[in-house]
């Protein structure tokens, strides 16, 4: 039972840390039809520009958070508008054009941070206890940044101008297109909003994980898995997906160890996608 | 003379295949006999990625499949003294083949990005299983120590039989794919213009699909089976699902179009690649920014841009042009 | 659609792309390939590879070339980006070969090794490789040497040390799940288990960032130590971290490679390690703090911060006096019998052996002093320097 419900609560902070990656990966997926190959690259930017405001410009540490959301969603911003916009239509194309982008930006961090982990520390590291379970506070706050962003998005997606607009778009563009909304204006926007989220993520998780040129790796792979099991485009959907691929991976590295859990997360997922081809919560497949 | 022409990327594509063949004959310089030993695999692998593609699927089980059919070979050789290269090429083709069809059965009913996602987990599931399975595939370590591969009886050995070899795999995919797109050729067109349309006039879809699906993944273990032969060791991370993204790269850089863009893709990336490694800490970077400048520049991949400058300088009729590059836009939002 | 034209714009761009890159080769030079991974995770060992080679090399020159024969030679090195895996060593020790390189520094890692042997051997090409694998050297390779022991060679003097220090009974390895895991893991089990410290072996999939549940699942297990052997640093620092965060208050170690101040920057300082035993391939004196001064002057730049930099700096010196004692930088079948029989001695690294007979079955595994750290209750005790192994 103590393994169960300390299993749970790691699987929450998993889930947290998740559905933060998968939030900016589905704003893209679902907005421009981009599967997004940099989206590693921005959370690993983020780290580190967050890391360099600390260490090298003596900023307090939530400013340089906020500072590091803002470059990652500039470039996020400038690369939307300068290089994906071109070829916007041809998801295999901007499929290539992201992979090319997230090879050169961890060389970049590579030759000037060096291959080895800075000192990054997260700065509220103690963790609340209670008999046998335990919750670090970092990780609370994760969480708490995470159902803001969540509540965040979701009000901007459905309750503002700028949000109907990008669902028009992500509906039938040449429709919306026809209507007056302006794709070149709104796409870069959402694109920064995007990475801004993937450049927080990396800067609130990779103090409390590790922070080096390669951790970016794995996060293109999770967040893929998220978006389509939660069903594409869907912010709840993610969301819910996010929690339970943190719960199922949390369970089964417990109880089945670190290689074997793993094995049966993908096969859970290949099952559900079999079961339900269009994810948890997904209406419509988009082609790729 | 239209079948020619309607043929002529097939055509090409084999005569360039068996062309390499040669190469053994006019050097013996180990660099040109590993590069044109690695790219004649990348090409084998990345028919794959364009069998695929030919139907409106992008797939990233490549190097789950190249795998399967690698391992088979790799055991056929160690545990049945199998050494004979017909039977271990065709072993290798076969043996992922006949998982990919109840696989196939399973997942070509989802579209687009469902689909993908699968070919992704199937990668990493195949990679864990690998790991799990130590007595058969040697689990982490993988197999080394496979009797070399034989011809007729000669034993296949230094650098350039192995290359020899590795031509001749290549040439028999190529052969396979040129098949099968042109014997579906309209099939396939169908079904990637427009599925739904297609199936309502009458046309089985589902079973085109699975049929492409099980040539194409024989195709990437036939890729598996060179890559080790040529490495004398099947090892699990030779067949990272990382590794995937370079075949599609190969493809779409080349030109999806044509059969003739997945050979100029591998042949341009891979031996860049072989030149941008010693560049040290920079390698992936440049290779990065170059896939970032072709597709820039060469839209459509190379195939694409050079039929659109042959047009441009040879003045086609409208009509003929719009078929060469028609097909290189994919729909969707 | 497609026309001829498409068959001869075909044809021309396949020969240029399989034309041949002539070799380059110089009056007398002798040229070195640095082989190893110089991107992804793993580029901070390839990197001190390549700075290894390129020291020495530097060295060689600055003293006036290497003596080989009756001619005063010019050290180059080329290196390679390996990437970690089969496929890139192969590419790389045939891009050497056609560039006229017969001595291979490096690679690094047990896949890079499997890809490098054959090639090698094929082309007699001499490699001083560095590979915990269990079958990195052997009989069947004679012309591939060890740049220094795996943990056959260390890990038994290690985990006594551990044992009287803290008195632990039972360790729990935990180590990711490919070559450069298991073949560590497996072996540190062994020699935990001869010295009467249960052992249990967890493996993670490579690429996992949050341990939170390996963490809570070694807990479990109630351990008294838990040894992160090859597991890379920052993987080990957040082991370390989230086993702290979990409440684990036993002993921590690490049977594989180095990297322990990498180790402490993620996990939070030397305080969060509180109790932690490691392997150190060299124990840093005022000597090898010189060597980095010597570096700074020759090549120009800070030298690799990974102390893999030492010992192939050491392994690197070897094969360059092997080629002046035989006389030849061409016959590396000479070079590799005059390596064989070199005594195992350097200024700045101390006495040494060559060991592996016992482990391979082959003895061309260089073994010199090697340290062994100890952090008892926060406090870091000056790296004790341990005899060069024996690996018996």
């Amino acid at each position: 039972m103590t393994s169960f419900v300390t299993a749970t609560l790691i699987g929450v902070s998993l889930g947290a840390q998740y559905a933060l990656l998968a939030l900016g990966f589905t704003l893209i997926f679902g907005i421009l039809g981009v599967v997004n190959f940099a989206h590693g690259g921005f959370y690993v930017l983020g780290g580190y520009a967050a890391y360099w405001f600390v260490s090298a410009a003596g900023l307090p540490y939530p400013l340089a958070v906020v500072l590091a959301t803002l470059v990652t969603g500039i470039l996020g911003y400038l690369f939307e508008l300068l290089l994906i916009e071109r070829l916007v239509d041809d998801h295999l194309a901007t499929l290539m054009l992201t992979l090319g982008l997230y090879l050169m930006l961890s060389t970049g961090i590579l030759i000037t941070f060096g291959p080895e982990s800075p000192l990054f520390e997260f700065p509220l590291n103690g963790t609340l206890r209670a008999g046998p379970f335990y919750f670090p506070i970092a990780n609370l706050v994760v969480l708490a940044v995470c159902l803001l962003a969540i509540l965040g998005v979701y009000a901007l997606i459905f309750r503002t101008d700028l949000g109907r607009a990008l669902r028009a778009l992500a509906d039938d563009r040449q429709v919306a297109a026809a209507q007056g909304l302006r794709p070149r204006l709104l796409f870069p926007l959402a694109f920064a909003l995007a990475c801004g989220l993937a450049g927080m993520t990396g800067a609130l998780v990779t103090p409390i994980l590790s922070l080096a040129p390669h951790v970016g790796d794995p996060v293109l792979a999770t967040s893929f898995l998220i978006v389509i099991l939660g069903g594409l485009g869907s912010i709840g959907g993610a969301t819910v997906a996010a929690f339970l691929v943190g719960l199922v991976e949390a369970y089964s590295s417990v109880y089945l160890g670190g290689s074997k859990g793993a094995l049966a997360l993908f096969v859970l997922v290949l099952i559900i996608l079999v079961v339900r081809p269009s994810g948890l919560f997904g209406r419509i497949a988009r082609e790729a | 003379m239209s079948l020619l022409r309607r043929h002529a990327g097939e055509i090409a594509t084999i005569l360039v295949v068996a062309a390499s063949l040669l190469i053994p004959r006019f050097t013996d310089d180990p660099l040109p006999i590993s590069l044109a030993n690695q790219i004649l695999i990348a090409i084998t692998a990345a028919f794959s990625v364009y069998l695929m593609l030919r139907m409106n699927l992008l797939t990233f089980a490549v190097p789950a499949f190249m795998a399967i059919g690698g391992y088979a070979a790799a055991i056929a050789g160690l545990q049945g003294g199998v050494t004979d290269a017909i039977a271990l090429t065709a072993l290798s083709f076969v043996a992922p083949a006949i998982v990919a069809l109840p696989i196939g059965v399973l997942v070509l009913r989802l579209r687009g990005v469902y689909f993908v996602l699968v070919t992704f987990v199937l990668s990493e599931i195949v990679q864990l299983v690998l790991f799990e399975t130590p007595q058969l595939t040697g689990g982490s370590n993988g197999l080394v120590g496979m009797p070399s591969t034989t011809a007729f009886g000669i034993e296949l050995a230094d650098n350039a039989s192995v290359l020899v070899l590795t031509a001749a795999v290549a040439l028999a995919a190529a052969l396979v794919t040129a098949l099968v797109t042109s014997l579906c050729r309209q099939h396939f067109a169908a079904i990637e213009e427009n599925e739904p349309l297609a199936q309502s006039l009458g046309l089985v879809v589902w079973h085109y699909k699975v049929l492409g699906f099980v040539v194409a993944a024989g195709l990437a273990g036939m890729a598996g089976f060179s890559l080790v032969n040529m490495l004398l060791t099947a090892h699990p991370t030779s067949f990272g699902p990382g590794s995937s993204v370079n075949y599609i790269a190969y493809t779409i850089v080349g030109g999806r179009t044509s059969i003739l863009g997945p050979v100029l893709g591998s042949a341009l990336l891979v031996t860049l690649t072989n030149l941008f490694s010693n560049q040290g800490q920079y390698s992936q970077g440049l290779y990065g920014l170059l896939i970032v400048v072709v597709v820039l520049v060469a839209r459509g991949g190379i195939v694409g841009t050079a039929m659109a400058l042959v047009r441009r300088v040879g003045g086609l009729r409208p009509a003929t042009a719009h078929l060469a590059t028609g097909t290189a836009a994919p729909r969707g939002t | 659609m497609r026309g001829p034209k498409t068959i001869r714009a075909g044809a021309i761009a396949a020969i240029v792309a399989l034309a041949a890159i002539a070799p380059a080769r110089a009056a007398c030079e002798v040229k070195f390939g640095a082989l190893g991974p110089l991107s992804g995770p793993a580029a901070q060992w390839g990197l001190a590879v390549k700075g290894a080679a390129e020291f020495v090399a530097a060295e060689e020159n600055a003293a006036g070339g290497l003596q080989v024969g009756q001619e005063k030679c010019r050290v180059t090195v080329t290196a390679f980006d390996a990437k970690y895996n089969a496929e890139g060593a192969a590419a790389g020790a045939n891009y050497f070969v056609s560039q006229g390189v017969r001595f291979v520094i490096g690679p690094v890692g047990s896949p890079e090794m499997t890809g490098v042997k054959p090639i090698a051997a094929r082309n007699n090409l001499l490699v001083m490789g560095d590979s915990f694998a269990k079958n990195a050297i052997g009989p069947q390779w004679p012309l591939v040497f060890h740049s220094g022991p795996g943990p056959s060679g260390w890990a038994p003097s290690i985990v006594d040390v551990a044992k009287q220090t803290y008195g632990i009974k039972s360790v729990v390895i935990v180590a990711p799940n490919d070559q450069g895991g298991t073949d560590i893991a497996s072996v540190d089990a062994e020699a935990y288990r001869r010295h009467g410290v249960e052992p249990a072996e967890e493996y993670y999939q490579r690429g996992t960032s949050n341990f939170a549940a390996i963490a809570a699942r070694i807990i479990a297990r109630n351990p008294d130590a838990v040894d992160t052997a090859s597991s890379p640093p920052g993987d080990a620092g957040v082991i370390v971290k989230q086993l702290r965060q979990a409440g684990y208050k036993g002993v921590l170690g690490r049977l594989g490679g180095s990297g322990t101040e990498e180790i402490a920057r993620v996990a939070g300082g030397m305080d969060v390690l509180q109790n932690f035993y490691w392997y150190e391939n060299v124990v840093v004196d005022e000597r090898l703090k010189a060597l980095g001064e010597r570096y700074r002057q020759l090549v120009g730049a800070e030298r690799p911060e990974n102390t893999l930099f030492y010992p192939f700096v050491a392994a690197t010196r070897m094969v360059t006096k092997a080629i002046a004692k035989a006389g030849t930088a061409t016959d590396t079948k000479a070079v590799a019998a005059a390596l064989r029989t070199l005594p195992v001695d350097d200024p700045d690294f101390g006495q040494g052996l060559w060991i592996g007979q016992d482990f391979y079955g082959i003895n061309q595994e260089l073994s010199f002093p090697f340290g062994i750290g100890l952090i008892v209750d926060g406090k870091p005790r000056p790296i004790a320097k341990h005899e060069a192994a024996t690996g018996k």
